[in-house]
Parts: C-alpha cells; sequence; structure tokens
C-alpha cells in the first residue's frame, strides 16, 4: 500500500481493534497501579516506590494484553464469526491449482541437524504433497549451512539417495553454502538470489517441521486469490516430544494456542507477524524488499539481525503486503525442544536477536503493529528482568522494614504522625486480579474444545483435559522462576555485550544428565538458597511468600533433570495426562513420519558407523564418487593453498583420519582433486595399521 | 558383517599375508561399489590373477579393469554430465533495506499521520 492510496478495510477495523486494546489494557493498567502505589508501605522512599510501581505497571499491561487476546480469541472460535478469515479465499475450492506457473520452493534450512529425521521429514512432506496431486507445481530444495564434515557428506548421501528411491531427481535439490553468512536468513537470501525467480511462493521450513500437502495447495490457493498477502503464517502445532517438559509444552500449544492465534488474529489481521517457519511466501517482493541489512556498530546489538522474521515481516508491510496468520489451517507442525537446558539455550539466541530490534523501533515506514510486536519480542525477555527487580526491591522492603525503625513523623512540622495503613481487601483484589489476568486464559482454552468441538476425548476426557491445565499451571508456577533468572542473565549479558554462538537444537529425548543439570543451575541453586536463608533468617513471616521463588531456584537442577526425562512423560502419558490429539489418534502424516523414521538403512560394507561422513567420503568409492562429482569446482586452487592441502594428504596417510581436524577435514572435503589422490592413495595403503585407520582391514585382523 | 576374506575359496590362491590383503581390498572395493556380486566377484578375481601380490598391485589392476567396464570415477546423470544437486542458476540480486539510521521525531510524525488517516479519512477498497 503506497502512502496516499486507498486504505484496504481490514486496516482500519485493525486500527480500531487497536485502539480499544488499548483502551482495555490501559484503563485496568491504571487502577491496578494505583492500588499498588497506595498500598505500598510509605517509608519516605519515593523514589524505590515509584520504581515499584512503575516496574510493576509495565507487567501489568505485559499479562492483560494476553488475557484480552485470549479473550478475543474465544470470542471467534465459540461465534466462529470472523470477516477477515483469510482462509475464506479457499473455501469450497477442490484441491488443486490452476495456474501453471504459480511454482512453489519448499526451503528445508538445516545446520548440522539428525540427517535421518531432517529426511524422513521431508519424504513425509513429499509423498503428502504427491497424493494431491499437485506436486509438479512444488519443489524441495535443502539448503544446508552445516559446518560439521560429517554431517555434510551424510546429507548428500541421503539426498541422493531419496532421489534414487522417490525418483526426485530434478524435483529436490540439495545446495551447501561454503559460508554461513547472515545464517538462516542469510541461507534463504543465497536461494532467493539464485533460483528465486523461478518461483512464485516459497514454503520456509524448520528441520523438524511437517506441512501436509493439503495445507500447503490451500495456502497457495489462498495466495492466488490475495494479491495483497506478502506472508501467510499457519500455526504450526508441537508434537512427537515425550520428556515431560516437551509433553507439557505440546498440550499448552493445543489447548491455549488455537485461543491466542485466533485473538492474534484478531488484533492483528493483515499485521501479523512471520515466525520464520511453517508459512508461504511470496518470493517477488520478499526479494525485492526483505533483504536485511547488518546493523552498523560493534556489539551484540548490531551485525546480522538474528531474529530476522519479525523484521522481514515489518518489511514486508511496509512494501505494501499483508502478513496473515491463518489461524484455523491444520496440517502444520513443529517439534519443541526436549529440555529445560535445550529451552533455554535457544532463548538465549532468541533473547539476543528480540534485543536486536530495539534499533528498529524507529524505523521509517514500519507500521505501528510491527512496532507493537517488536516491543512485544523485546518485553518477552525484558520482562523476566523487571519482574526479577520487582522481586528484589520487594524483599529488600521487607527486610528494611525489620531492620529500619518506622518513621511516622516524616515532616517535624507536622502535628499528627502518618500511621501505615493496611488495607486487606485491596491488596486481596490486586493479587485476585492478577491471578486472573494470568491464569484464567489457560481454562479459557479448554471452553472451545468442551463446547465448540466435543473433542475432549482427544485430551483424555473432561476431567482429564481440567487436570492437565492444573498441573500445567503448577508447573509453570516451578519453571518460571527458574526461566526468570536465565532470561534476566540473557538481557543482562547481551547489554554487557556478550555475544551468542549458533548452536544446533537437540531435537530428540535424550534428556539432561545431572552433569549438565548442575553445570548450568548451580548459580541459580545458590542464588535461590542464599535469596531465601536471607529472608528467612530476618523477616520469616516474608518468607512464605517469596518461598515458591526461592524452593524453585534451589532445586533448579532436579527439576531440570526431572522434567527432561522422556520416561517421566511417559508416565504422565500412560496416566492420561497432557494427552494430545496427535497422541490418541496419529494422524497420517505423522504415522508416516514415524514409518520414514523406522526405515532401515541400506547395506554398508565397511567396518565403521556409517555416520563417519569424512570416512565415506574418502573410502567409500559411491560417496565418494557423489561427493566429488557434486562439487563441480574442477579448478585448481592458489598454490599456496595447494601446498596447504597437500600438507593435509600426508598427514592424513601417515596419522590416519582421526589426526586431522574438523577445519583440515572440511578443507579436503572442498577439494575434490586432493579427495581423489586421497582416495587412491588410501586404497593401495600396504601397511595394515595404516589401512586399519581407514576402515579397510576387517575387524577381527586389527 | 563377513568379510571375503573368511572365505579362502572365493578369491585365488592367497598364501602370504600381503595376496590376503590384496584380495580383502578389491573385494571390500567391489561391495562398496554396489554392483551385482556375480560381477563384482568377478572383477575381484580377475584383479587379482593381474596383480596378487599387494594391495597396490591388485587395485590399480581393478581401476583399470572397472574403467574399462565403463565405470566412470563421477557421477553421471543422463546426459552425461557430471550430476548436480541443483538446478540451473536463475540469478539475480537482492538490495538490503535501509534501516537504524532515522531520527525518531520523522517516525514520531509519520506514525500520527498514518494513525490519523486510517481511523478518520481517505477511501477504503473493502
Amino acid at each position: 500500500m503506497a502512502d496516499g492510496g486507498p486504505v484496504p478495510a481490514w486496516r482500519r477495523t485493525g486500527s480500531r481493534r487497536r485502539l480499544l486494546l488499548l483502551f482495555i489494557v490501559l484503563i485496568p493498567t491504571i487502577i491496578s497501579s494505583n492500588t499498588m502505589a497506595r498500598l505500598l508501605p510509605d517509608r519516605g522512599s519515593i523514589l524505590l516506590d515509584t520504581f515499584l510501581v512503575a516496574v510493576f505497571t509495565t507487567l501489568f499491561a505485559w499479562i492483560s494484553v494476553g488475557f484480552w487476546t485470549s479473550i478475543a480469541g474465544l470470542v471467534i472460535l465459540l461465534t466462529k464469526k470472523d470477516a477477515y478469515r483469510v482462509s475464506r479465499a479457499c473455501d469450497g475450492l477442490d484441491l488443486s491449482i490452476a495456474d501453471r506457473s504459480a511454482r512453489t520452493a519448499i526451503l528445508i534450512p538445516i545446520y548440522n541437524e539428525e540427517v535421518k529425521r531432517v529426511i524422513a521429514g521431508l519424504r513425509t512432506t513429499y509423498h503428502s504433497v504427491r497424493e494431491t496431486g499437485s506436486l509438479e507445481w512444488f519443489d524441495f530444495f535443502l539448503l544446508s549451512d552445516t559446518t560439521d564434515p560429517d554431517v555434510w557428506v551424510e546429507e548428500e548421501e541421503a539426498w541422493h539417495r531419496f532421489c534414487i528411491e522417490e525418483s526426485a531427481f530434478g524435483r529436490v535439490f540439495y545446495r551447501k553454502r561454503t559460508s554461513n553468512t547472515k545464517r538462516k536468513s542469510g541461507n534463504v537470501a543465497d536461494f532467493c538470489r539464485r533460483w528465486g525467480k523461478s518461483y512464485r511462493y516459497m514454503a520456509v521450513f524448520d528441520a523438524d517441521s511437517i506441512m501436509t500437502g493439503e495445507t500447503l495447495v490451500r495456502l497457495v490457493q489462498i495466495m492466488e486469490a490475495r494479491p495483497d498477502i506478502g506472508i501467510l503464517q499457519t500455526p504450526p502445532k508441537a508434537v512427537n516430544r515425550e520428556t515431560l517438559i516437551a509433553r507439557v509444552q505440546q498440550f499448552a500449544n493445543h489447548v491455549y494456542g488455537p485461543l491466542l492465534a485466533a485473538g492474534l488474529h484478531f488484533w492483528q489481521l493483515g499485521d501479523a507477524q512471520y515466525c520464520g517457519h511453517n508459512a508461504l511466501i511470496r518470493v517477488e517482493p520478499f526479494m525485492k524488499h526483505c533483504e536485511l541489512p547488518r546493523l552498523p556498530g560493534k556489539g551484540p546489538l548490531s551485525g546480522d539481525i538474528l531474529s530476522h522474521d519479525y523484521v522481514e515481516s515489518a518489511l514486508m508491510c511496509r512494501a505494501g503486503y499483508g502478513i496473515w496468520l491463518t489461524y484455523d489451517l491444520k496440517g502444520s507442525w513443529e517439534e519443541t525442544p526436549p529440555t529445560l537446558i535445550d529451552e533455554l539455550k535457544r532463548d538465549r539466541r532468541w533473547c539476543q536477536g528480540n534485543l536486536q530490534h530495539t534499533r528498529l523501533l524507529f524505523t521509517r515506514g514500519f507500521f505501528p503493529a510491527h512496532r507493537a510486536l517488536f516491543i512485544n519480542g523485546i518485553l518477552s525477555y525484558g520482562s523476566a528482568l523487571l519482574w526479577l527487580i520487582f522481586l528484589t526491591i520487594n524483599s529488600a522492603q521487607a527486610i528494611s522494614e525489620v531492620l529500619f525503625e518506622p518513621v511516622y513523623m516524616p515532616i517535624l512540622r507536622k502535628f499528627l504522625p502518618e500511621l501505615p495503613v493496611w488495607r486487606p481487601h485491596w491488596a486481596i483484589s490486586l493479587l485476585g486480579s492478577t491471578t486472573l489476568l494470568l491464569f484464567l486464559p489457560k481454562f479459557l482454552g479448554a471452553f472451545p474444545i468442551l463446547l465448540a468441538d466435543f473433542k475432549a476425548r482427544l485430551y483424555g476426557g473432561k476431567i482429564r483435559l481440567f487436570l492437565s491445565i492444573l498441573l500445567e499451571v503448577v508447573l509453570s508456577m516451578i519453571l518460571t522462576p527458574i526461566r526468570m533468572v536465565f532470561h534476566s542473565l540473557f538481557v543482562v549479558s547481551t547489554l554487557l555485550g556478550k555475544s551468542v554462538g549458533w548452536g544446533t537444537q537437540s531435537r530428540d529425548d535424550r534428556g539432561t544428565t545431572w552433569r549438565e543439570a548442575l553445570r548450568a543451575h548451580w548459580w541459580g541453586s545458590l542464588l535461590g538458597i542464599g535469596w531465601g536463608a536471607v529472608v528467612y533468617w530476618i523477616t520469616p513471616s516474608f518468607f512464605w511468600w517469596i518461598s515458591p521463588i526461592t524452593f524453585s531456584l534451589a532445586l533448579s537442577a532436579p527439576i531440570s533433570v526431572f522434567t527432561g526425562r522422556a520416561a517421566v512423560g511417559r508416565l504422565f502419558r500412560k496416566a492420561g495426562l497432557f494427552l494430545i490429539p496427535e497422541e490418541v489418534e496419529l494422524p497420517p502424516p505423522l504415522r508416516a513420519l514415524e514409518d520414514n523414521l523406522s526405515r532401515p538403512d541400506p547395506f554398508f560394507p565397511f567396518p565403521f558407523s556409517r555416520k563417519k561422513g569424512f570416512l565415506r567420503a574418502v573410502v567409500d568409492p559411491l560417496v565418494h564418487s557423489l561427493h566429488t562429482s557434486l562439487l563441480l569446482r574442477f579448478r585448481r586452487g592458489a598454490p599456496s593453498r595447494e601446498r596447504a592441502r597437500d600438507r593435509i594428504v600426508e598427514k592424513a596417510l601417515a596419522c590416519g583420519p582421526d589426526s586431522l581436524t574438523r577445519k583440515e577435514r572440511m578443507a579436503l572435503l572442498r577439494a575434490p582433486h586432493h579427495l581423489r589422490e586421497l582416495h587412491r592413495k588410501v586404497w593401495r595403503l600396504g601397511d595394515e595399521k595404516a589401512a586399519a585407520r581407514w576402515g579397510l582391514v576387517p575387524p577381527e585382523k586389527k | 558383517m563377513t568379510f571375503p576374506a573368511e572365505r579362502p575359496e572365493a578369491t585365488p590362491a592367497m598364501n602370504t599375508p600381503e595376496q590376503r590383503a590384496a584380495g580383502d581390498r578389491v573385494l571390500l572395493y567391489v561391495r562398496g561399489l554396489g554392483i551385482r556380486p556375480a560381477r563384482g566377484l568377478a572383477l575381484a578375481a580377475r584383479s587379482l590373477e593381474e596383480a596378487p601380490s599387494s594391495p597396490e598391485g591388485a587395485m590399480d589392476a581393478l581401476e583399470r579393469l572397472l574403467r574399462e567396464e565403463g565405470f566412470s570415477p563421477d557421477l553421471l546423470d543422463r546426459g552425461g554430465r557430471r550430476i548436480s544437486s541443483f538446478p540451473p542458476l536463475n540469478r539475480t540480486v537482492m538490495v538490503a533495506e535501509e534501516m537504524d539510521r532515522l531520527p525518531w521525531r520523522t517516525s514520531l510524525v509519520r506514525f500520527l499521520r498514518r494513525w490519523r488517516r486510517e481511523l478518520f479519512g481517505g477511501k477504503t477498497n473493502g
């Protein structure tokens, strides 16, 4: 929408709805903050009280937004009346795409992922698209940023085998970038620069994403009918994990998620956000307007934009295209981190990315809704620090009340003392309203299940559904203080200039060991014990108010281990708790995923693990041939580089593959001539010991 | 996994350790190539007949035989070209958007103007 052009009807409705949201958030916030201010005991510390009220105000407004979003979502889901439901565009259409030029690339960016899982997911989506009869409109791209030499070779081999098994040459492609510039967003941009012009749409996946063919075709149909849409985001459902924490997240995602998604749609309409995956993007405007710059300067808030999805959606909107959330489309899944530590590792990265958005808040042309989303993202982590400050000040005040004499005559000229007045009904009202805002949306989430869809059976029945919500509330109360201290640490360390690396997310249910838990949580436990001990020593009556937080922190290591166990998660499943529909009735695509994951590996004659990709690229004749053929660049490098590679080959022959560093292995894998030379020489090794290092001697003879 | 060397009858006479190593090596190689067992064994046997005394000689012979049989060190597509894992390039450019250098005041004025327009003025298209 260019400046001065006609304003879309949804935009005006959206602005009015957001104005309404502003009022219904601000008015109760002002009233509660006023109550809070009056409740604080006046000890003459106006600055401290003002700060406390300011923090409370921010946090209250923050949780109010979530509350009203759930209410709006509930109204939409129960009444089923939504004039702006974007999926209307494909109502009544059969599963076909009319325009032959409406081609879609399905992008699966990967980075040192479990290859078997990636290929199983690809196969599931591929089969599902084929079943719709629209396969010819879709191409699949595995876009690798992998830095592990073993995984690189495994990816190539898996892609090749997939293409042979499915006759998918020319339909499924694999691309390995040499440099990981701008990470995932750079990987997608690299695709756009090379092949973007060949496609009208691209569906961006995560390594663990699954989308059905039907959903993909519907998304294309909606985009075809609505040329004003730039990005269509589906709400992916969390599935497939078995650890307790992941099962609880899956349950929350299924019960509260639809409410929140519908509510967000109500406020945002075409100013929704792109979540970075499980979405369909119109390629041309994306290429024209959504390339991300590096943020100038030094430090963690500059450089590559980490949380690129929010910024890309803001740029797309700025270019005049809508971003819509198809809250009612099914057939889109993702997986959650299996343990608390994995979740926190991901949060560390997201935290830095979201804090970078402080620099983009006032960028020219961004829509207010996207600025609000930036603030929302910043507060996702900033609120933890505010809450920690709030609790610390509260504890400090409680301690000061014991340690210092109360001042009843703050102004000497006054004749009457100022006696502290305790208004318990105000305090209870405030506590009650805060609790309502926090927990009511969780119970409201059950309403559409109980009333509208009659699907309680898929959640273990009405009683178990209710019990699961109660237990989820308890578990989130236990986990929230641990998340609070970690998120606070992330915010502070980011602001102090500590940057994050690009870690691979764990995608299996291996759990957390005690050693990992103690290494991650020792300082949080010490903080909890110290905090609790000091408060208990000085003011035991206040200790019980703060005890849920200090107990949780003190026990954070065992909590982390316990919630990360798949056995515990399965135990709850056996009891019918935290059930989700996919666990009760496995949908065909997820069943296909399971089958694909359990496909047997093909025959492998060598006496070492097939996961040793580098070794296979040197030794296994087929893999070697595939790898060197795919490199294409058979030009010789600069003489100095060639000499360096010669030395690596000599070292490899003399000392075996284990003597090579990861960098040396990558250097060899990028040099087809040297790899061919090494392949020839290794197979001709006369010394049995040297040959054994390369897996060329039967195990019995070693 | 059973190695061919454990079945001496599968290969020509292999009396010395070098000969046995050569036998193991060529048999492992043809198994790694994934060709039909009968054909693989025949190739291995021929290469061992030609140069049975060391892995190096046997592998040289096997390589020559494979070349004669039409094996290419490259994986080729139907058109006889080296296999490629991606489609032909269709290049274009992406230029990064201008960001992060704007004064706050201008943005605020634009924000208020846009909101006023959306709420109270202008035509709609829907």
